[in-house]
C-alpha cells in the first residue's frame, strides 16, 4: 500500500496541475447547457454555479503563485491580480445583466445565448491572463474578439450590426498583424533555442535576441493589441463597439478586455527590457501613450453620447498606463496600480449608467437631465463615480496618477505638462457632461415614466467605488507584494 | 517544384490587381489555396507525420474548398458581380503588387538570416502589403474579407518562411482563419446585405456623434 501512495499523489499532483483545463471544461459545460436549456433556472443556478468556481480559481492561483499550470499555463501575480478583478466585476456584472435582460426582453432564446456568450466571454479572458505562452496568448484575445462579437450584437439593431462588423474586422486584421509579430519574434527565439514560446524561455533568452527582430517585433504586437487596449492607432472600432454594447458587456470590455490586451503588452514589454533596445521600446510607448490622450481629448470635445464620453475616458486612462509603462521603474508599479483602479471605478460608471438609462427613452446627452431629482441614491453614485474617474481625492486614481505624473518630473519628462493641460481639458469636459445629467432641467417627454428605482441597483457601484477609495489610501500589503512581485523582474 | 508554386502565388497577386469581378476574387483565393498546398507539399515533408497532414488537408480541404465555396455563397446571397467602387486605377495596383514584391525581396537580402527562407519570406511579405493596400482601396465589405484573406495567406506562408520549427502555430492559424476570417464575417455580411440592402462600407458610418 505505501508503495503505491508516491503513485497516487502524483497522479492528484498531475490532475490538480491542470485546473484552467478543468475550469475551462466546466465553462463550457455550463455554456452549453444554458444554451441548450433555455430555461430560466438552469441559467440562474449555471451562473451562481460559474461565479463561484472563478472566485474559486481566484483563491486557488493565489496560493498557487508563481506555480506552473501544466505547461501552457502560469499563476504569475499579474495574472491573479486582474483574475480577481475580473471575478469581482463579472459577478457584478451578472447581476446587472439580469436587470438588463428583464428590462429588455422577453425571449428566452436570446437570454441563454447572451449568459451562454458572457461566460465563455470571461472564460477566454481567464485564460488569456494566465496564458504563459505567446501563440496561446493569442489564441485566448482572438477568442476574446469572437465572444464579444456576439455580445456586441445582441440587440440585433442596424446600429449594432455594424459595431459589431468593424470591431470583427479590424480586431481580426488587428491580430493577423500581432501574429506577424509573434513569427518575428519567433526567429529570434529559435536562433537562441528556444522554440516554444513560453515566455518565461523567452525573458531568459531575450538578451542573446536580435535587437532589430526584437524592435519589429514589439511595433507589431502593440499595434495589433492597441484594439484590446484601446489605445493608439487601432482604438476606433473598440469605442463603437463600446456605443452600442449593453451596459454590463461594456463594464467588462472597458476593464477586464482592456487588461487583457495590456497583459499582452506587459509580457512583451518584459521580454524587451532584458535587451539593450528597452528605452527605444519606452520612447514608442510614450509617444503612443500622449497620442492616445491627445485622441481622446479631441474626441471627447465632439461627444454627444454617455456610452462613447466613457469609452474615450478609458483610452485616456490607457494613456497614463501607456506611459506609466514607458518611465519604467515607479511608473510600471503606477500603471498596474491604475490599471486595476480604472477597471472598478470604469465598470462602477457603466452599471451606473444601465441604471439611468432605465429613466430615460435615450442615452445622448441632451435628452437627459435632474437625475439628482429622479433617483437621489442613484446619483450620489455617479457623483462619487465621476469624483473616482476624475482621479479626484480621496479616489485611488489619485493616487496612481500622482506616481506617475512624480515619475515623469522626476525624469524630466516636459511631456507632463502638456499631458496635465490635457487632462484638464477632459476634466471640464466630463464635469460639465455629467453636470447636465445631474442637474439640467429635461423636457417630461424624454422621461420613462414607467421606470422604477431599485436601490440595489447601485450596491455594486458604491463596493466598486469605495475599493477604490480603500486600496488607494490604505492599500493592504497582500495587495502591494503583489503588485510588487508583478514587476519584480524588472528590477 | 517548391519555386514554381511560389512564382504562381506571386501571379495571384498580380491577378487580384487586375481583377475587378467578384468571382474571380473567389477563383483567385482558391488558386492560392491550391499553391499553398503544393507549397506545402513539397517543403514541409521533413516535420511529423502528423502535423504534415493536418496542414496538408487543411490547405486543400479550408484554403481551396471550404473557404471559396463558402465565398461563393456569401457572394451569390448578395448578388454581387462587379466591384466597381475602386478609386484606384487597375494599372496602379499592378505597380503597387511589383513594387510590394521588389520591396519585399530587398528587405528579406537585407535581414539576411540563417532563419529567413528568403524564398518564402519575399511573397509571404508582399502578399501582406497588397492584403492591406486591397482593403484600402475597396469600399466593399466582401472585398475587405477578400484582403483580409489575402493578408492570412501570407501569414502562413510567412510561418514558413521563419522556419517550420513551429507547426502548431500554423496550424492554430489556419484554424482561426477559417472560424473568424470567413465564416463569422460570411455571416455578418449576409447579415449587413440583408439589413442595409448593400454590402457598401459608406452605409456604415452611423456610430459617429
Amino acid at each position: 500500500m505505501l508503495s503505491k501512495a508516491p503513485k497516487l499523489t502524483n497522479y492528484l499532483v498531475l490532475k490538480i496541475n491542470m485546473m484552467i483545463f478543468i475550469f475551462i471544461i466546466f465553462a463550457l459545460f455550463l455554456s452549453i447547457s444554458i444554451f441548450i436549456s433555455r430555461n430560466k433556472l438552469v441559467n440562474y443556478f449555471s451562473v451562481s454555479l460559474f461565479s463561484i468556481a472563478l472566485f474559486a480559481l481566484t483563491i486557488y492561483s493565489y496560493i498557487h503563485i508563481n506555480q506552473f499550470d501544466s505547461i501552457y499555463y502560469k499563476f504569475d501575480a499579474l495574472g491573479v491580480l486582474l483574475t480577481a478583478v475580473l471575478s469581482l466585476l463579472s459577478l457584478f456584472s451578472f447581476y446587472h445583466s439580469y436587470l438588463y435582460l428583464k428590462r429588455k426582453s422577453n425571449n428566452l432564446k436570446q437570454k441563454a445565448q447572451y449568459y451562454s456568450t458572457l461566460i465563455l466571454f470571461i472564460t477566454a479572458m481567464i485564460s488569456a491572463y494566465f496564458a504563459e505562452n505567446l501563440a496561446l496568448l493569442w489564441v485566448c484575445i482572438e477568442a476574446t474578439s469572437l465572444f464579444v462579437s456576439i455580445l456586441i450584437f445582441h440587440s440585433r439593431t442596424k446600429d449594432a450590426l455594424e459595431a459589431t462588423w468593424k470591431y470583427l474586422f479590424i480586431s481580426s486584421v488587428g491580430l493577423a498583424i500581432a501574429f506577424i509579430g509573434i513569427l518575428f519574434l519567433s526567429i529570434v527565439a529559435s536562433q537562441n533555442g528556444v522554440n516554444n514560446l513560453n515566455f518565461t524561455n523567452l525573458i531568459q533568452a531575450a538578451q542573446n535576441m536580435d535587437i532589430l527582430w526584437v524592435k519589429i517585433a514589439f511595433v507589431l504586437i502593440l499595434t495589433g493589441l492597441s484594439v484590446k487596449i484601446s489605445i493608439f492607432p487601432l482604438y476606433a472600432v473598440a469605442i463603437d463597439a463600446k456605443t452600442i454594447a449593453a451596459t454590463p458587456v461594456n463594464a467588462l470590455m472597458s476593464t477586464a478586455l482592456v487588461n487583457v490586451g495590456f497583459v499582452g503588452i506587459y509580457r512583451m514589454y518584459l521580454i524587451v527590457a532584458q535587451t539593450t533596445t528597452l528605452i527605444w521600446a519606452q520612447h514608442v510607448l510614450m509617444l503612443v501613450g500622449v497620442l492616445s490622450i491627445l485622441i481622446a481629448t479631441i474626441q471627447l470635445t465632439r461627444v454627444r453620447r454617455f456610452k462613447r464620453l466613457l469609452a474615450f475616458s478609458s483610452m485616456e486612462h490607457m494613456g497614463i498606463v501607456t506611459i506609466g509603462l514607458a518611465i519604467g521603474g515607479v511608473g510600471v508599479y503606477a500603471a498596474i496600480l491604475h490599471l486595476i483602479f480604472h477597471s472598478f471605478v470604469k465598470a462602477g460608471m457603466f452599471f451606473q449608467l444601465g441604471a439611468i438609462r432605465n429613466h430615460f427613452k435615450s442615452i445622448w446627452i441632451k435628452d437627459t437631465g435632474n437625475y439628482f431629482k429622479i433617483n437621489p441614491l442613484g446619483a450620489i453614485a455617479l457623483l462619487l463615480g465621476v469624483i473616482s474617474i476624475l482621479a479626484i481625492p480621496p479616489s485611488g486614481l489619485f493616487v496612481s496618477e500622482l506616481l506617475v505624473f512624480k515619475a515623469l518630473f522626476f525624469k524630466n519628462y516636459l511631456i507632463a505638462i502638456l499631458v496635465l493641460i490635457l487632462l484638464s481639458i477632459i476634466i471640464y469636459i466630463i464635469i460639465k457632461r455629467f453636470a447636465h445629467l445631474l442637474y439640467a432641467d429635461v423636457a417630461d417627454d424624454l422621461l420613462n415614466k414607467e421606470a422604477q428605482i431599485n436601490p440595489y441597483e447601485n450596491i455594486s457601484q458604491f463596493i466598486l467605488f469605495g475599493l477604490v477609495i480603500y486600496l488607494g489610501v490604505n492599500p493592504p500589503l497582500f495587495f502591494t507584494d503583489l503588485i510588487h512581485a508583478a514587476i519584480a523582474i524588472l528590477n | 517544384m517548391t519555386y514554381l508554386f511560389i512564382i504562381l502565388y506571386a501571379i495571384t497577386l498580380i491577378y487580384f490587381a487586375l481583377s475587378e469581378r467578384v468571382k474571380k476574387f473567389v477563383w483567385l483565393l482558391c488558386m492560392q489555396g491550391f499553391m499553398l498546398f503544393g507549397i506545402v507539399f513539397f517543403s514541409l515533408h521533413k516535420i511529423e507525420i502528423f502535423d504534415f497532414i493536418f496542414i496538408l488537408t487543411e490547405t486543400i480541404l479550408v484554403k481551396s474548398l471550404i473557404v471559396p465555396w463558402f465565398l461563393n455563397k456569401v457572394r451569390k446571397h448578395n448578388q454581387l458581380k462587379r466591384i466597381q467602387e475602386t478609386s484606384v486605377p487597375v494599372f496602379f495596383s499592378i505597380i503597387v503588387v511589383v513594387l510590394s514584391l521588389i520591396f519585399s525581396f530587398f528587405l528579406s537580402n537585407f535581414l539576411n538570416s540563417n532563419q529567413i527562407h528568403t524564398k518564402y519570406f519575399t511573397v509571404a511579405f508582399a502578399s501582406i502589403i497588397f492584403g492591406i493596400y486591397f482593403i484600402i482601396i475597396h469600399k466593399n465589405i466582401f472585398s475587405h474579407v477578400v484582403g483580409y484573406l489575402i493578408i492570412e495567406n501570407g501569414t502562413f506562408l510567412l510561418s514558413l518562411a521563419v522556419g517550420s520549427v513551429m507547426p502548431m502555430m500554423v496550424n492554430l492559424a489556419i484554424l482561426l482563419d477559417v472560424l473568424m476570417g470567413v465564416l463569422v464575417l460570411g455571416v455578418f455580411i449576409n447579415r449587413i446585405g440583408d439589413a442595409f440592402e448593400s454590402t457598401k462600407i459608406d452605409q456604415l458610418s452611423s456610430l459617429k456623434d
